[in-house]
């Protein structure tokens, strides 16, 4: 097989060049500082790092980049699950349950797997680039407009089961966040949409908001009892997952970096649309879904596959095709440029040693990143341990500098501070902060591609059932946003009437409600 | 099954869920309403404003005004499902696992609003005296605040962590941090 005997004579050349393999652990290790950071994303990491390969030969440039790419999605986790500060946007769906299970003294066992599903994901995307980049590269092709739409409309059925409590709320959450998603200039005719005149609005400021909402919201609700300190949560036991736990999910890893896969090869979705999508896909195929959202294990590795799936699939557009699957491979395409390689077909004829040796790399890097991750979990596990009183400050200094460093704008700290007060309130009264975020990941895209999708069809409608993969994820949202919907109307119904037989039969019902 | 937080003192917690028909508290009661009532004032407030939108120019096109107008007008749905869906509720007592007594609540709302307030004073004077010296006060206040009132340790904690974060983001990311109006 040609592929594998490349692939073999790739690793040979790497062992032969120990300066790549030097920068490869340099890239991943300041890949998950940058991912840990809040506010600090994989693409920022990218472009930070991305000068200083101007000097390198290709090889070791293009391997510390891959570096920063994988560790900056990985490193997002670890804030997340620690502290609910989502380091990535892809993150944020970490933190549902990953938070949760740091409440609950699970804090290890919860990085440890998100490591594990971090690693299995992005190999496994690194595989299918390897071996099936050609056929697959046809199909992301297919992806249109109207294509994207459904895409995007499918990652937001999932507000319902992300609703938490109360699916109206969640609802309410998620409509609130389109809404807010629509500041900014207008995806068609470029004008400015509640933007109040602030230049500083013309693009919605999601990583503030989303700062805000996670990570401020939950330092202000830490001042609520600060004399109480983190206790079971702040011991980190056991870190790699039992054999038994972690058969239980390999099927929900091995599904979500599947699509976390195929996400990555659609222009324009990134690992965090594949992290929310992993979640509900993990959730809908689960047998106790009811433990969604509360702490569960598989959320935590669904989200994490999902999302370092994405790595594997958007490289493979950007190589095979020159499209860039996402912002972090858009600065990657500028790196190879500027390394003299042309993406495309050709690629892979004119410079097959040096591509296969990279993908030697890359899967080198996920190993690196598998064994720094893991042996740095303890230390960092170690911020646990702080007295509250002096981690929660920590965390607003982190939140705000964080902020500050997307655009180094004072107005961005104010929209997460005000974020985080909204974040507070709506955490108070039972109204859940992930539709918020997902509705800003998603509503740009749905909008925007929607409009564009009418404009190509000439102003027909026709698109939203002609085309199969449109129709086919349309259909497939409408499942997802009815079913918690249908599922809570028959559990209620059900419910009454049982309450009802239950006043037939007892004629003085004595304990009131369960 | 699942362990509240130990800080998890919001009301809502001590009261059944929102979504089954068991009452809901006065203070839960009164909250749902005031925020369906606000989020309706936005969603409206929206709707007014997409009357100034330009039409568009392309005839294939739903114009800027189609989403946002769509997204309002479900909000005020939902809202409105919200709204009647409480006071459908009967009313239940104060919550009895509530140990903490209403000083304690007050005490806690108080620390909170303080913690904000603190957050919206650093912010404010990071853009005269710079992010270093405006981040040392505010860390040693918010550790003040929440209970650690070592007069020489506060400081201390205070400005070694906000050396790390400054060397780490100025020096090693090269994002250039705020020196504040009077320094500049």
């Amino acid at each position: 097989m040609y592929e594998l005997d490349m692939l073999l004579k790739g690793f040979q050349t790497l062992l032969s060049q120990p300066f790549a393999l030097l920068l490869s652990v340099v890239g991943v290790a300041v890949g998950i500082v940058i991912g840990a950071l809040p506010g600090l994303t994989a693409t920022m990491g990218v472009a930070i790092l991305l000068p200083f390969t101007f000097g390198m030969d290709p090889l070791s440039g293009l391997l510390m980049i891959c570096g920063v790419f994988f560790g900056g999605i990985y490193g997002g986790s670890v804030t997340a699950i620690l502290l609910k500060i989502p380091g990535t946007p892809a993150a944020a769906a970490t933190a549902m349950d990953g938070f949760e299970l740091t409440k609950k003294g699970q804090a290890g066992i919860a990085l440890g797997t998100a490591t594990f599903s971090s690693f299995l994901g992005g190999t496994f995307s690194v595989l299918v680039l390897i071996f099936l980049a050609p056929v697959l590269a046809s199909f992301a092709l297919e992806f249109s407009a109207s294509e994207s739409f459904a895409l995007a409309v499918f990652g937001l059925s999932i507000i319902a089961s992300i609703a938490g409590k109360s699916v109206i709320k969640g609802l309410i959450a998620g409509f609130l966040g389109l809404l807010i998603a629509t500041i900014g200039l207008d995806p068609m005719g470029g004008f400015p949409r509640f933007t109040g005149g602030y230049t500083e609005l013309f693009s919605v400021p999601f990583i503030p908001v989303m700062i805000g909402l996670f990570a401020a919201a939950e330092a202000f609700k830490a001042m609520e009892d600060p004399a109480v300190r983190n206790g079971a949560a702040a011991m980190l036991s056991r870190i790699i997952p039992p054999w038994s736990t972690f058969r239980r999910i390999l099927g929900t890893v091995v599904r979500s970096s599947g699509l976390g896969t195929v996400i990555g090869m659609i222009p324009g979705a990134g690992a965090d649309i594949a992290a929310f999508v992993a979640y509900n896909e993990a959730k809908r195929f689960s047998k106790t879904p009811e433990n969604y959202g509360k702490g569960e294990l598989a959320a935590v590795a669904a989200c994490e596959s999902g999302a370092n799936g994405c790595t594997g699939g958007a490289l493979l557009t950007m190589l095979t095709l020159g499209i860039p699957g996402d912002a972090v491979t858009a600065v990657m395409l500028g790196a190879l440029t500027l390394q003299g390689l042309q993406p495309g077909p050709l690629l892979f004829r004119e410079h097959a040693d040096l591509v296969f040796t990279l993908f030697a790399g890359m899967l080198v890097c996920y190993v690196l990143m598998l064994v720094i991750g893991l042996s740095s979990l303890r230390v960092m596990g170690r911020i646990l341990q702080m007295p509250k009183s002096v981690l929660t400050p920590v965390i607003l200094a982190l939140c705000i500098v964080g902020t500050y460093a997307i655009n180094n704008s004072m107005f961005d700290i104010a929209i997460m501070l005000a974020a985080g007060v909204v974040g507070y309130f709506m955490q108070k009264w039972d109204f859940p902060a992930s539709p918020v975020v997902l509705a800003l990941i998603m509503g740009p895209m749905a909008e925007a591609n929607f409009r564009r999708a009418l404009s190509l069809s000439n102003g027909s409608y026709d698109f939203l059932y002609n085309r199969p993969i449109t129709a086919i994820l349309l259909i497939i949202a409408g499942f997802t946003l009815l079913f918690p919907l249908v599922r809570g109307f028959m559990r209620r119904s059900k419910a009454a009437k049982g309450a009802t037989r239950d006043a037939a039969l007892a004629p003085n019902p004595a304990g009131g409600a369960e | 099954m699942s362990h509240s937080s130990p800080s998890d003192n919001s009301p809502s917690a001590h009261s059944p869920s929102n979504d089954g028909h068991s009452g809901l508290s006065r203070t839960d009661r009164l909250a749902n309403l005031i925020i369906a009532a606000l989020v309706i004032a936005v969603a409206i407030a929206a709707i007014v404003a997409t009357g100034d939108f330009p039409a568009t120019s392309l005839a294939t096109d739903v114009g800027p005004a189609r989403f946002p107008i769509i997204y309002a007008v479900a909000l005020i749905a939902l809202c409105t499902i919200l709204i009647i869906n409480t006071l459908r509720k009967p009313v239940t007592e104060a919550e009895p696992q509530d140990t903490t007594g209403g000083a304690g609540r007050f005490a806690s709302r108080v620390n909170v609003a303080v913690g904000i307030g603190l957050t919206a004073v650093c912010l404010i004077g990071m853009t005269y005296v710079g992010y270093a010296a405006a981040t040392v006060v505010y860390l040693s206040s918010v550790m003040w605040l929440m209970g650690q009132r070592n007069k020489l340790l506060n400081p201390l904690i205070a400005v070694v962590v906000t050396a790390v974060i400054y060397i780490t983001f100025s020096t090693g990311l090269q994002v250039p941090l705020p020196v504040g109006s009077l320094f500049e």
